[in-house]
């Protein structure tokens, strides 16, 4: 599996252009590809469920790729370099595992949704560990917003709350 | 003579040379007590803080803003391996401001088993028991009222009831709560009798200062004495805008069983029986949701004031080490938690206001190490013993029973693949070898043991005294010193041993 991280890594290393970078804002630890990858995943991981009602924001409203950001900005540096070689693996090499043969941020949403799958259930420990820093991460910059609470019932902090509520 | 808080942030100058008697590393339980007492001894002493100083004022009770102040790393610390995640505090008061507030007293059996198997000398339980009474009166602390249980927490008082298993209530440092639920992110209405509200101030009245924003990246020694520590100061945003040295002829570690051995590997103390960083343990634990037909809104109220003892004995080769309490989470913790993603995570959350939650911590026999990374950092290394790994299978078990012994429709271990249950019989055919590190997602708050003491300096790091068996004037007061595990919450044995071995500091910083 280390084989395989830094097989991830070589790829990137020649296949970091044709990233859109965000507009409106600087990314400060993640390049335009990475910000990319987790864009992507953050769609699918925080995706709504069939009830959802179409005010409920998604993961893109939320900007919860820039929110990893900046949050990665103030973890330590091997940190940021594992989940760096982690996005790499998502990119390149786990869509191969599942037969595809296509970036991550190239596929269709269901075959995105198989990716993550082959992630979490990984027999690698590793890489079910990347899932799970992931997965963590974009449920920090989803669930911070009041306005996915209503969805658990959540009344959220006192200190701060609305006079009418937090929803 | 009063003392202060001066944050490093806004030290001007930025950096700082001074001659003291003794200096403290970690603001937290034992760090908080020895500098107090130092102090009251007459002595000049200061404190170092690698975190920031804030106060119930900054403690807004949103998880986003308050895990990436409170803990280390974001909230995002966890052993090398990554299979358990390790909440520690950083900041002033340490892990006392983000803690539950849960008061037990390390048990008599574990005090006896220290000195009986560890060399321990003079901290048996009637040793002890002056200075753990002392604390307690120090922190207010008291047994919850069961009016102020939430629902979470009857639970699992009512799971121990239908089931006959051993439980009870929990004691609290805690005055004037509001049972806001939000403890975790510090306590907003200062309610919390900690190191922050309680034993820091003591330590300032009695003129200690305390330095925030300072990172302690060294002991300095002269020969076999210590001779003060060197440190950096940091800028709001992290970035080094100082540095600090002093000299003083007491040094106090107390920044974890993880930054106080890191702190004393970087700083290449004399270790001559390679013992120093070895011996961590942690307290894994894990946790099992129950879903109910009614509301629980767990997040409300005090969030641990009820344990079951039932599987927990502190007795040496006992087969009974899980200690079972309630672990609601809000809500950026519980989607972490809960399996799965997408469209059936959002499904599951939806059920978030009818969870119950328990966790199962194990009394670990297993010893890890922290080591230094490549970049100086802490490396937590922890490889789970089986003995434990079985105590943990055992634990999430029995906390599925207890879920629905009081009423749960429905069961789930978060393992992967989870692990989702109808009714307790569906227990008996559990494949109970998938509950194991990496599989089961781990938690840990209680790092100990890194620098255990004891007489023998080949099975320890410091003496019974706490002092360095190689180097005189330096001083262990956290949870390092523990030589096991303690099954239950550490703070009041944290402090207790530091308020009992503060006398012999006292004694080496007059000179003696």
């Amino acid at each position: 599996m280390a084989a395989a991280l830094i097989v991830s890594g070589v790829a990137v290393r020649l296949r970091t252009r044709g990233y859109e970078a965000p507009s409106g804002r600087t990314l400060v630890v993640l390049g335009a590809w990475q910000w990319g990858v987790v864009r992507h995943a953050a769609s699918r991981i925080a995706a709504p469920d069939g009830e959802a009602s179409p005010s409920l924001p998604t993961a893109g409203d939320l900007d919860v790729a820039g929110f990893i950001d900046g949050w990665l900005s103030r973890m330590e540096g091997r940190v940021v370099r594992d989940f760096g070689r982690f996005l790499a693996y998502l990119e390149h090499v786990a869509p191969l595992g599942c037969g595809l043969m296509s970036r991550f941020t190239h596929l269709s949403a269901s075959d995105q949704d198989r990716v993550l799958a082959s992630l979490e259930t990984s027999r690698s420990d590793l890489l079910r560990a990347g899932f799970e820093g992931l997965k963590a991460l974009v449920f920090m910059g989803y669930y911070r917003d009041p306005r996915t609470w209503r969805v658990l019932g959540y009344d959220g902090p006192f200190v701060g709350r609305p006079a009418g509520g937090w929803w | 003579m009063s003392g202060a808080i001066v944050r490093g942030r806004d030290l001007d100058p930025a950096s700082l040379a001074i001659d003291v008697d003794a200096v403290v590393v970690g603001t937290g339980a034992g760090g908080s007590v020895a500098l107090r007492e130092l102090a009251r001894a007459g002595l000049d002493v200061v404190a170092f803080e690698e975190g920031a100083h804030l106060t119930s004022r900054d403690f807004d009770q949103r998880e986003d803003h308050m895990l990436a102040q409170l803990y280390q790393d974001a909230g995002g610390r966890a052993t090398e391996d990554m299979a358990i995640r390790v909440l520690q505090g950083r900041g002033v008061g340490g892990s006392t401001v983000h803690n539950t507030n849960l008061c037990k007293r390390p048990a008599d059996e574990i005090l006896e088993l220290w000195a009986r198997s560890y060399g321990v000398a003079g901290a048996g339980p009637g040793d002890m028991r002056p200075s753990f009474e002392a604390i307690e009166r120090d922190l207010s602390v008291s047994e919850i009222d069961p009016a102020m249980r939430n629902a979470n927490n009857d639970v699992l008082r009512a799971g121990c009831d239908a089931l006959g298993w051993r439980g009870g209530p929990l004691k609290h440092n805690r005055v004037g709560c509001v049972q806001s639920g939000f403890c975790e992110l510090g306590c907003a209405y200062d309610a919390k009798q900690n190191a922050l509200k309680v034993v820091l101030p003591q330590a300032m009245q009695a003129g200690a200062r305390i330095y925030s924003d300072v990172e302690i990246v060294s002991v300095v020694r002269d020969g076999v004495r210590v001779a003060g520590v060197r440190g950096i100061v940091r800028a709001a945003d992290g970035s080094r805008r100082g540095s600090v040295e002093v000299r003083a002829r007491v040094v106090v570690l107390a920044a974890s069983a993880v930054g106080s051995a890191a702190l004393a590997r970087r700083s290449g103390l004399p270790d001559p029986y390679a013992r120093l960083g070895r011996g961590l343990r942690l307290h894994p634990g894990a946790i099992v949701a129950g879903r109910f037909d009614r509301e629980i809104a767990g997040w409300r109220g005090i969030p641990q004031s009820y344990e079951c003892t039932e599987h927990l004995s502190h007795e040496p080769g006992s087969d009974k080490r899980v200690w079972i309490v309630p672990a609601f989470a809000h809500p950026i913790g519980a989607a972490a938690t809960i399996p799965g993603f997408g469209g059936a995570h959002m499904a599951a959350m939806r059920g978030y206001k009818n969870l119950a939650v328990l966790t199962a911590m194990v009394h670990d026999e297993t010893s890890g190490e922290v080591g230094l990374g490549p970049d100086e950092r802490p490396l937590m290394r922890y490889a789970m013993l089986e003995s434990d790994r079985r105590q943990l299978a055992r634990g999430l078990v029995a906390c599925a029973r207890l879920l629905f012994a009081a009423g749960a429709t429905r069961v789930t271990i978060p393992a992967v693949p989870p692990i989702h249950l109808s009714n307790a019989a569906e227990l008996e055919a559990l494949d109970l070898s998938a509950v194991r590190p990496h599989a089961v997602p781990l938690t840990a708050v209680h790092p100990m043991g890194t620098m255990p003491m004891g007489e023998d300096p080949k099975a320890s790091v410091v003496r019974s005294t706490g002092e360095h068996h190689q180097v005189r004037g330096l001083f262990v007061a956290d949870g390092s010193l523990f030589p096991t595990s303690l099954g239950g919450p550490p703070q009041i044995g944290i402090y207790g041993f530091a308020l009992h071995l503060s006398p012999r500091m006292v004694e080496r910083a007059r000179g003696g």
